[in-house]
C-alpha cells in the first residue's frame, strides 16, 4: 500500500487514480483491486461511479483498492482503446491479472461489490472437472460443497449466489464456475441453454476418497430465497418417518413451501418400503420432502386402497396409489411442479406451440416482406416465347431461375435486382429472370434442378453456371471482373509490372486486389493450358498472360524459372512466384485458386469456406472494432510467428469483429463469454473440437504464441471450451398425422388383418350384388323406386 | 435386335434361323417387330410416340383407315364430355395438362387438342382429327387396314418367355416380341333376358330427337351414355325412365369421371321436379320385355275407337321372366295382363308401356381374337368386361403382352382416371419406362437432387405435375433417399411398388423412400355442404378434395403389406405420413400452411434440420459446430452460400431467428456493398423499402 501510494495519486475519498506505470505495477503486485477505465463522463455509469468512489474508503478496510484510469490522459493497451472496456469494472488480483468482468448495470450495487470482494477467498473459482475434483477431495468428510454456475457475472443470479456464500460461507465450501465444461461434467444436456444453476455436492458424508460426492441439482431459478430453501432442504433429513396420520405430520418441508410426499408402510414390508422411500427421496431431493408413515398406528386413518399421498404448499392432502417410483417422479415434475412454475414464470417450459410461426430464418424474413412489391424493371421476366431470343442476343445475359415458393429464391431475387440496378448502364450485360413455376419447360430445357440458379449466356458459348456466393456483392464483383477477357494478354514487361502493381485495370482493384500472372518465354510451354484455366477462372480471379522471349529477363533475382506464375496481393505487397509445372487446365485452375488464398487471412462470411476446406485447426485472432496499433500489433506478432515457420500445422487467421460481427457469437460460443479483445483462440475444428484460449494476461508476442501452441501440443494447456457435435436433428417435434389418425379415427390407418379377406372392395359395389331376382322384384312386393 | 436381355437375344436368333424361309419368300411372309401395338386409338398412338422417341422397332396395326375410329361413331350424340379447358390463366404447359383431358403427351409444345377445338366439350369428330394430326406430325408407324383376327402365343418354352404371332385378314403374320394391346372397348355390353331382342342398342339407335316424338322410352343403364341419350330426347320423348341395378353415381360426388357427369344430367332435374321422367333400380338378368298391342289387354267390341294411326303399332312392356312362366309352365306367345307386374301390383313403377327400350350398358373388351394361351383372363372387377392385368399392366399369365388404354382400366376401375385419355396417357408413359428397363436395361429416369433442394422440388411437382393429379391414387412420384442426395422418379404405378427395384432398375437405400401421391379424402361429408373443406394444416388428413399426401417408408412395402393396406388407402400404412392441406386454388405454395409443415415432415423422415440459413449464420455455425446444418454444407461450405441483404437479416433478427450483435460496433451493416456500388460508378437505387 505504501509503495502504491508513492506511485499513484490517491484522491481524498480513497480512490486511486492510476497512471500507466502504476497500473502495471498494480497488476504485478498481486493486490486485489477494482479498476475502471474512463474516457469521458458517461451519464449511464456516472451514478454508479459516484457510489463506487464513495465506498472506496470502506472497501479499503477489506484490503481492496478501487482505482481509476483516465484514458484520455493515459493509454493502457487492451483497456483504453476499447469501447467495451469502458462499460465494465475490472477486478485485478494476482498474477493472472484479469479475473472478472463486472457489467455496469442496475443490478450491480456496491452491496454486491463488497460481498464479492469479501468472499473472494470463500468462493473458489473452478473451470474444469479436474479443478472441481480437487475441491471435492479437500471437502470429503468435512464439508458439503455448493457449486454455482453463473454464465455472466454481475447478474442477479450471481448476486444471489454471493449472498448465499456470505450467509453459509462458514458451513459449506462455495464454488463458482462459468464455462460450459463443468456443465457437461455435471450432466447438463444442453449447456448452451443454461444461464445459471446450482448444485449441492454431498461431500461431508463421503468418507473414502475414491467415492464420488453425490450431488443434487437445484431445479429452481437462482434467487436468494430459492437458494436458502434449497440449502435448508439439503440439511433436512432425507427421509422422515412418522406414525401419525399425514394430516398431522409437521415437517420442515411444509415450512419451506415444497411439496411433501407421504408413503405408507405396513409392518410386514417395512424394510422394503424404506428402501423405496429412500430411493424416491434421493430422486426428489431438493424438490420435495418425503415422509414414511407407519400404518400400524391406529391414528393413521388413510384407507388401504391408497399407498401414497402428497401435499402441495398451501393445498390440502391428496391420496393416490403408487405403482412405481418413476411414476411419482413424473407426477411431481410434470404435473405438480409445472403448475407452480407456471405461476412463477409463464415463459418457461411451454410445450411446443404448433401455431403458425415460421422457424426458418430465410422463410420468415421473406414472409415478413410479403407486402413488398419488387421492382423487376431491370430484371425482365423471360417467357417460353422470349427466352431463346433473349439469350441469343450479343453480350452477356445473366438469367436467374427461381420458383416463388422457395424462400431462398425470393430472397436472392432481391439481391439480383440490386445487382441489376448497380450494373445498369454497363454495356453488353443484361440480367433477366425466369419463373420456373410458370415456365417449367424453359427451366426443364436448361436442366435446372435447384433453385435459385444463375446461368450466364453468351452467344456461341454453352451456358455457364454461376458458382459463387449467392449475394449481391459476390455476383456484382463476378460480373464486373468477367467483363474483361481472361487471361489479359500483356505485351511488355513494363505492362506486367503495372498489372501486378494494380495500375493496369485499376478499376478492378476494389473488387479483387489479387492478380495472377502467367509468364512464358514461348507458346509451347503450356500456354494453351494456362489460357484454358484462365478462361474457367474468368470472373473469379484476374489473370494476365505474357508470352515473350524477354520474359526470361524477369527471372533475374528470382529463384523460380519460367514458365511461372506471379501472384500479387495488392499494390506494395511482396509478390510471390511459383513454378508452373505441366498439368491439365482443370488442375491448373485448382492450383491457381489455392495459390491466391491468403496464408494469414482475415476470415469473413464470404471467404471462410475456402479456408475451412484446408481442414487445419484455426489459430484465430479476434480483433475489435477499431483500427490502429492495438489491432495491427497482434497481427504483426502472428505474422512473425508464421514467418519463422512455426505455424505450419495450423491456419493462422483473424476475424475483425467490426467487419464480421458474427465473429462475436463465435467467440462467445467458444469460451462461454466474450473476453477482452484482442483474443487469440486455437480452434481444433476439424479435429477433436477442443478450443484453447491464449491467456489474456500474457502479452501477445510471437514467441509466447509459439510457446503456447507447443504447450497445447504437449497437453499442458487446459482447453477453454469445445465445439459441440451438434447433430442438427429436426428443430421441432414431429407432428405425427398417423398418431392423430389412430386417436381420432381408430382403424382408419390400420393395416387389414391378414386372415380376413379384404371385403367390401371398392370395385364391387353393393348395388350390383343386389340381384334382380331377389325380393325387389317379387310381384307381391313393391318394386321400390329408390329415391336418390 | 434391340432387345438386350441375353437369353432373349439368343433365343430370338434361334427363332430367326427357323423362320428364315418365311421371312424372305412368299406372300405369307412373317414380319418381325420388337413391339406391336394393336389399335391406333389414343393409347396406341400414345405408346407409338414413346416407342418412336426411344427409337424402337415398332408397328401400330389398325384395322380401320384412320386413327381413333371409335370416336367416329361414339359418343352417338357427338359431344365429348372430356374437359378441354383452353384458358387456365397459366402458361405452364405441365399444369395446363391438368385441365386438358384430350391431348396426348408428346415433346411438341403445340401438339395439343386445343388446336382442333377450343370448346370446353368439343365435337366428337375433333378427336379423330386430332389423333390423325398427332400421328402425322410425329410420323408414327401406323399400318391401317390391317385387321388382326387371331393372336397366338409362341412360347419359347423357357421361363415363360412368350412372343406373339398376329394374323391379319389376308393371312399375313406379324411376329411380335412384345405385344401392346390398345384395342379399347368397343363390343357393346349386352345382358340376355326374355325379349332382349326387342331392345335397341346405344350403338344403333337413331340420334335424331324427332324420331322419339311423344314416345315413352325405357333406357337400361344409368351411366353417361344412358343420360346422353336421355338428354338428347328430353324435349321430344313423353316419358324417359332409366333402369339399372345401382343408383346414379354423380361424378361430382364420387370424383370418378366415369360416373354421371353433370354435363349430361338434365334428366335429374326433370325427375326431381316431377316432369314425367324417372330413375328406377333393379337387376337386369331376370327382367323381360314383352310386346303387346297398343290398347293392351283383351279386346272388346268397338275396338277401333282409337283410330287408324295406332293400328299395328306394338308396345313394349317391362315385366319379369318369372311372371311369364306362371300359368302352365309354357310360355304362351300371347301376353296377358297376368304376365305384367301391374296386374299384381297396381302401383308398380314401370307399369306403363314403352315405345322403345334402349340398352346403354357400355362396352366390353374383345377377348375373341386371342387364342387360349395368349388370352388374358377376365378381370374380377367391372363384371369381367376387362382383361385382368398386373400392377404394371402386363396381362396376367401373358408375359410380354401388355394392355393399354381403356381396356387397362381394371386396375383403377371406379377409382381413378385410368380408363380415360387424360389418365391412361400417363399409364402408357409409365409402361413405356417399364419396357425400357425390362428389355433395354434403361433404368427409370431420375433426377438427382441435393437433399436441401428436395422441398422446393416436391412443391414444384405438387403444384404443376399433371400425371399424379390426373392419375390420383394410382401414379405417384417416388423419392429415393440417399442421405445428402436423393433421386426423384416421376409417376410410378403405386400398386407395383413391391416390385419397384426390378421394374425401375433403381436401388432403394437404407434411408428409405418417400412417395408423393395426390388423393381425395375420406369423402364422408356432404360434397356441397358446410365443412366440406379443411383449411387447418394440422387437420390436413381430413382434407376432402384432391391434395398431396407424402408417404415415408423405411423399406419397400411387400406384396402382403400392399394387400393388407388400410381400407380405401392407395398404399399400406407407412412409417410416417404427411397430408398437405387441400387448397381451394390447388396451389400448395404457401409458407405457413404448406411449405413449413412439409419441411418438418421431411426433417422427421431424414432426421435432419432442413432449414435454410443466411451465409452469416452458416459462417457462425460452421465455426461453432463440427458439422453445420445440411443447407450450410451443401450451399455455404460448397462456396455457394446464400448471402441475403441487411433488410432481410433485420427481419430475421426481429423474429429472433438470427442473433443480434449486441453491443458490437458495427460500422453500418450494409456499408460494404454500398461502397462497392459507388466504385462501380452506378447509382444505387434500391427498390427495397426500408
Amino acid at each position: 500500500f505504501h509503495r502504491a501510494r508513492n506511485m499513484c495519486t490517491k484522491s481524498t475519498n480513497g480512490l486511486v487514480v492510476h497512471t500507466a506505470a502504476s497500473f502495471t505495477e498494480n497488476m504485478v503486485s498481486g493486490r486485489t483491486s477494482f479498476i475502471y477505465f474512463v474516457k469521458q463522463a458517461n451519464p449511464t455509469v456516472k451514478t454508479f461511479i459516484e457510489q463506487l468512489e464513495m465506498s472506496a474508503d470502506a472497501l479499503e478496510d477489506y484490503g481492496i483498492l478501487i482505482g481509476k484510469v483516465n484514458c484520455s490522459e493515459e493509454t493502457i493497451e487492451k483497456y483504453c482503446t476499447e469501447e467495451e472496456v469502458m462499460k465494465k469494472i475490472h477486478l485485478f488480483r494476482g498474477p493472472d491479472v484479469l479475473r472478472i468482468v463486472v457489467l455496469f448495470s442496475r443490478n450491480v450495487f456496491l452491496f454486491f461489490l463488497i460481498f464479492f470482494a469479501v468472499l473472494f477467498d470463500e468462493v473458489r473459482c473452478v473451470h474444469t472437472p479436474a479443478e472441481l475434483g480437487r475441491v471435492e477431495r479437500a471437502a470429503k468428510g468435512t464439508a458439503d460443497v455448493v457449486m454455482g454456475h453463473i454464465r455472466v457475472l454481475g447478474l442477479p443470479e450471481h448476486r444471489a449466489l454471493m449472498e448465499a456464500a456470505f450467509v453459509y460461507g462458514a458451513k459449506y465450501q462455495f464454488v463458482q464456475t462459468s464455462g460450459t465444461l463443468l456443465l457437461r461434467h455435471m450432466e447438463i444436456a444442453d449447456p448452451s441453454d443454461v444461464q445459471a444453476c446450482l448444485w449441492f455436492l454431498h461431500c461431508r458424508t463421503v468418507s473414502r476418497l475414491s467415492e464420488p460426492c453425490p450431488h443434487t441439482l437445484m431445479r429452481k431459478p437462482l434467487t436468494t430465497i430459492n437458494i436458502h430453501t434449497f440449502l435448508q432442504l439439503m440439511e433436512a433429513p432425507l427421509l422422515t418417518e412418522a406414525a401419525v396420520d399425514p394430516a398431522e405430520v409437521d415437517v420442515v418441508y411444509s415450512h419451506l413451501n415444497v411439496p411433501v410426499i407421504f408413503l405408507f408402510s405396513r409392518p410386514e414390508t417395512v424394510h422394503l418400503d424404506r428402501v423405496t422411500a429412500e430411493t424416491l427421496a434421493w430422486r426428489l431431493r431438493g424438490e420435495a420432502g418425503l415422509v414414511l408413515i407407519h400404518r400400524d398406528n391406529p391414528s393413521v386413518k388413510t384407507p388401504l386402497v391408497y399407498n401414497a399421498a402428497y401435499r402441495l404448499p398451501q393445498e390440502s392432502l391428496r391420496y393416490f396409489t403408487l405403482k412405481n417410483v418413476e411414476e411419482v417422479v413424473t407426477l411431481l415434475r410434470d404435473q405438480l411442479l409445472p403448475k407452480e412454475r407456471e405461476k412463477q414464470d409463464k415463459e418457461e417450459e411451454i410445450e411446443y406451440d404448433w401455431s403458425d410461426v415460421l422457424d426458418d430464418e430465410v422463410a420468415e424474413s421473406v414472409y415478413r416482406d410479403r407486402g413488398l412489391m419488387l421492382d423487376m424493371d431491370k430484371v425482365p421476366e423471360l417467357t417460353a416465347d422470349t427466352f431463346s431470343a433473349a439469350v441469343m442476343q450479343h453480350g452477356l445475359m445473366v438469367v436467374l431461375f427461381y420458383v416463388k415458393w422457395d424462400a431462398v429464391s425470393m430472397a436472392f431475387l432481391q439481391s439480383f435486382v440490386e445487382v441489376a440496378h448497380a450494373l445498369e448502364g454497363v454495356n453488353g450485360l443484361d440480367l433477366a429472370s425466369v419463373n420456373c413455376g410458370e415456365w417449367t419447360d424453359v427451366c426443364g430445357d436448361q436442366n435446372i434442378t435447384s433453385f435459385p440458379f444463375v446461368l450466364l449466356y453468351q452467344p456461341g458459348e454453352a451456358a455457364q453456371p454461376y458458382r459463387g456466393m449467392l449475394g449481391a456483392e459476390s455476383l456484382h464483383t463476378f460480373l464486373l471482373l468477367r467483363q474483361d477477357p481472361s487471361p489479359l494478354e500483356l505485351s511488355s514487361l513494363a505492362e506486367v509490372a503495372s498489372f501486378l502493381e494494380g495500375d493496369l485495370y485499376s478499376r478492378h482493384l476494389a473488387h479483387s486486389p489479387v492478380r495472377v500472372m502467367g509468364l512464358f518465354t514461348s507458346a509451347d510451354q503450356g500456354v494453351a493450358v494456362f489460357v484454358e484455366a484462365a478462361k474457367s477462372l474468368r470472373g473469379e480471379i484476374l489473370l494476365g498472360l505474357f508470352v515473350n522471349k524477354v520474359a526470361d529477363a524477369w527471372t533475374d533475382g528470382h529463384t523460380v524459372s519460367l514458365p511461372a506464375l506471379l501472384v500479387s496481393r495488392g499494390p506494395g505487397v511482396q509478390q510471390e512466384a511459383h513454378t508452373l509445372l505441366p498439368s491439365t487446365s482443370q488442375n491448373l485452375a485448382e492450383r491457381i485458386r489455392c495459390i491466391v488464398l491468403d496464408t494469414f487471412p482475415e476470415l469473413t462470411v464470404e471467404n471462410l469456406p475456402w479456408y475451412l476446406e484446408q481442414g487445419k485447426p484455426l489459430l484465430l485472432l479476434f480483433v475489435g472494432g477499431g483500427e490502429g496499433p492495438l489491432m495491427t500489433q497482434p497481427l504483426e506478432e502472428m505474422r512473425m510467428a508464421q514467418s519463422v515457420g512455426q505455424l505450419v500445422d495450423v491456419l493462422p487467421c483473424w476475424i475483425h469483429l467490426g467487419r464480421t460481427p458474427a465473429g462475436r457469437s463465435v467467440l462467445k460460443a467458444y469460451l462461454g463469454f466474450v473476453p477482452p479483445l484482442p483474443a487469440l483462440v486455437l480452434s481444433r475444428i476439424g479435429g477433436d473440437g477442443e478450443v484453447f484460449h491464449f491467456p489474456p494476461e500474457r502479452p501477445l508476442l510471437s514467441k509466447n504464441i509459439v510457446q503456447w501452441l507447443q504447450r497445447i501440443e504437449n497437453n499442458q494447456e487446459q482447453c477453454a471450451g469445445a465445439i459441440p457435435e451438434v447433430a442438427w436433428d429436426p428443430p421441432v417435434p414431429f407432428y405425427d398425422f398417423l398418431a392423430i389418425m389412430d386417436e381420432e379415427a381408430p382403424g382408419y390407418a390400420a393395416q387389414r388383418s391378414p386372415k380376413v379377406k379384404p371385403k367390401g372392395k371398392k370395385e364391387q359395389p353393393a348395388g350390383e350384388a343386389r340381384g334382380a331376382a331377389g325380393a325387389a322384384l317379387n310381384p307381391q312386393t313393391h318394386l321400390q323406386q329408390t329415391e336418390l | 435386335m434391340e432387345l438386350i436381355l441375353c437369353f432373349i437375344c439368343l433365343l430370338s436368333l434361334f427363332s430367326l434361323v427357323l423362320t428364315v424361309p418365311g421371312d424372305h419368300h412368299g406372300d405369307n411372309s412373317t414380319r418381325h417387330h420388337d413391339y406391336c401395338v394393336l389399335g391406333a386409338g389414343p393409347a396406341g398412338l400414345q405408346m407409338g410416340f414413346f416407342l418412336a422417341q426411344s427409337q424402337r422397332d415398332y408397328i401400330i396395326l389398325e384395322r380401320n383407315s384412320g386413327p381413333g375410329s371409335f370416336f367416329k361413331r361414339y359418343p352417338r350424340h357427338r359431344k365429348l364430355i372430356s374437359i378441354n379447358k383452353v384458358y387456365t390463366g397459366r402458361r405452364n404447359r405441365e399444369f395446363n395438362l391438368r385441365h386438358d383431358w384430350n391431348s396426348l403427351l408428346s415433346n411438341r409444345p403445340n401438339l395439343l387438342f386445343q388446336r382442333v377445338s377450343r370448346d370446353l366439350y368439343p365435337e366428337a369428330d375433333a378427336f379423330p382429327h386430332y389423333l390423325s394430326m398427332f400421328e402425322k406430325e410425329l410420323g408414327l408407324q401406323v399400318q391401317y387396314g390391317t385387321d388382326i383376327g387371331r393372336i397366338q402365343a409362341s412360347g419359347f418354352g423357357l421361363n415363360g418367355n412368350k412372343s406373339y404371332i398376329l394374323t391379319d385378314q389376308n393371312g399375313e403374320e406379324y411376329k411380335c416380341r412384345v405385344l401392346l394391346v390398345s384395342t379399347g372397348l368397343w363390343v357393346p355390353e349386352e345382358v340376355h333376358f326374355v325379349g332382349s331382342d326387342l331392345v335397341e342398342g346405344y350403338e344403333s339407335i337413331p340420334t335424331d330427337p324427332e324420331e322419339y316424338k311423344d314416345q315413352a322410352v325405357l333406357i337400361l343403364g344409368k351411366g353417361n351414355s344412358a343420360f346422353e341419350v336421355a338428354q338428347s330426347i328430353l324435349g321430344r320423348a313423353s316419358r324417359i325412365h332409366l333402369y339399372s341395378p345401382s343408383p346414379v353415381r354423380l361424378a361430382w360426388q364420387t370424383h370418378y369421371v366415369g360416373d354421371l357427369r353433370a354435363v349430361n344430367n338434365e334428366l335429374l332435374d326433370t325427375y326431381q321436379l316431377k316432369s314425367l321422367d324417372g330413375l328406377v333400380e333393379g337387376g337386369l338378368e331376370d327382367i323381360a320385355i314383352v310386346q303387346r298391342g297398343k290398347d293392351g289387354g283383351k279386346r272388346r267390341a268397338g275396338k277401333n275407337r282409337m283410330g287408324k294411326s295406332s293400328e299395328g303399332k306394338m308396345q313394349l312392356y317391362f315385366t319379369l321372366s318369372e311372371l311369364l312362366d306362371r300359368q302352365d309352365g309354357n310360355r304362351s306367345t300371347a301376353i296377358t295382363a297376368e304376365n305384367l307386374p301391374g296386374y299384381h301390383d297396381d302401383n308398380f313403377s314401370l307399369r306403363q308401356p314403352y315405345d322403345r327400350v334402349i340398352r346403354c350398358l357400355g362396352f366390353r373388351f374383345n377377348f375373341s381374337v386371342f387364342d387360349g394361351s395368349a388370352c388374358p383372363p377376365h378381370s374380377s372387377t367391372a363384371r369381367g368386361r376387362l382383361p385382368a392385368v398386373t400392377a404394371w399392366y402386363e396381362g396376367r399369365g401373358t408375359p410380354n403382352l401388355f394392355i393399354l388404354g381403356t381396356a387397362a382400366h381394371s386396375r383403377d376401375y371406379r377409382m381413378s382416371a385410368g380408363g380415360f385419355v387424360h389418365g391412361f396417357r400417363y399409364i402408357v408413359r409409365a409402361v413405356h419406362k417399364i419396357l425400357e428397363q425390362r428389355y433395354h436395361n434403361n433404368a427409370w429416369p431420375a433426377n438427382k437432387l441435393p437433399t436441401s433442394q428436395l422441398l422446393p422440388w416436391i412443391l414444384k411437382r405438387v403444384n404443376e405435375a399433371s400425371g399424379p393429379y390426373q392419375m390420383f391414387e394410382v401414379l405417384g412420384d417416388i423419392i429415393l433417399l440417399q442421405g445428402s442426395h436423393c433421386e426423384y422418379l416421376e409417376e410410378f404405378p403405386l400398386q407395383a411398388l413391391p416390385r419397384f427395384s426390378a421394374l425401375s432398375g433403381r436401388h432403394v437405400s437404407e434411408h428409405g423412400l418417400l412417395i408423393v401421391v395426390m388423393q381425395y379424402g375420406l369423402n364422408r361429408t356432404d360434397t356441397l355442404g358446410p365443412g366440406r373443406a379443411e383449411s387447418e394444416w394440422t387437420k390436413a388428413w381430413k382434407s376432402n378434395f384432391l391434395h398431396p399426401v407424402i408417404y415415408y417408408y423405411r423399406t419397400v412395402p411387400t406384396e402382403g403389406d400392399m394387400r393388407r393396406r388400410p381400407v380405401g388407402w392407395p398404399l399400406p400404412r407407412p412409417d410416417a405420413v404427411h397430408h398437405m392441406v387441400e387448397d381451394f386454388l390447388t396451389e400448395w405454395d404457401q409458407p405457413v400452411s404448406h411449405s413449413q409443415p412439409l419441411r418438418r415432415f421431411l426433417e422427421h423422415c431424414l432426421h435432419m434440420d432442413l432449414r435454410a440459413f443466411y451465409a452469416e449464420s452458416c459462417f457462425r455455425l460452421s465455426l461453432t459446430s463440427r458439422k453445420p446444418p445440411l443447407f450450410c454444407r451443401q450451399g455455404y461450405l460448397n462456396k455457394e452460400g446464400f448471402v441475403g441483404n441487411s433488410h432481410l437479416w433485420q427481419h430475421a433478427r426481429e423474429a429472433g431467428l438470427m442473433p443480434t450483435h449486441q453491443g458490437s460496433v458495427v460500422p453500418g451493416d450494409d456499408g460494404s456493398f454500398s461502397d462497392c456500388l459507388s466504385h462501380a460508378g452506378a447509382d444505387m437505387t434500391s427498390t427495397i423499402n426500408f
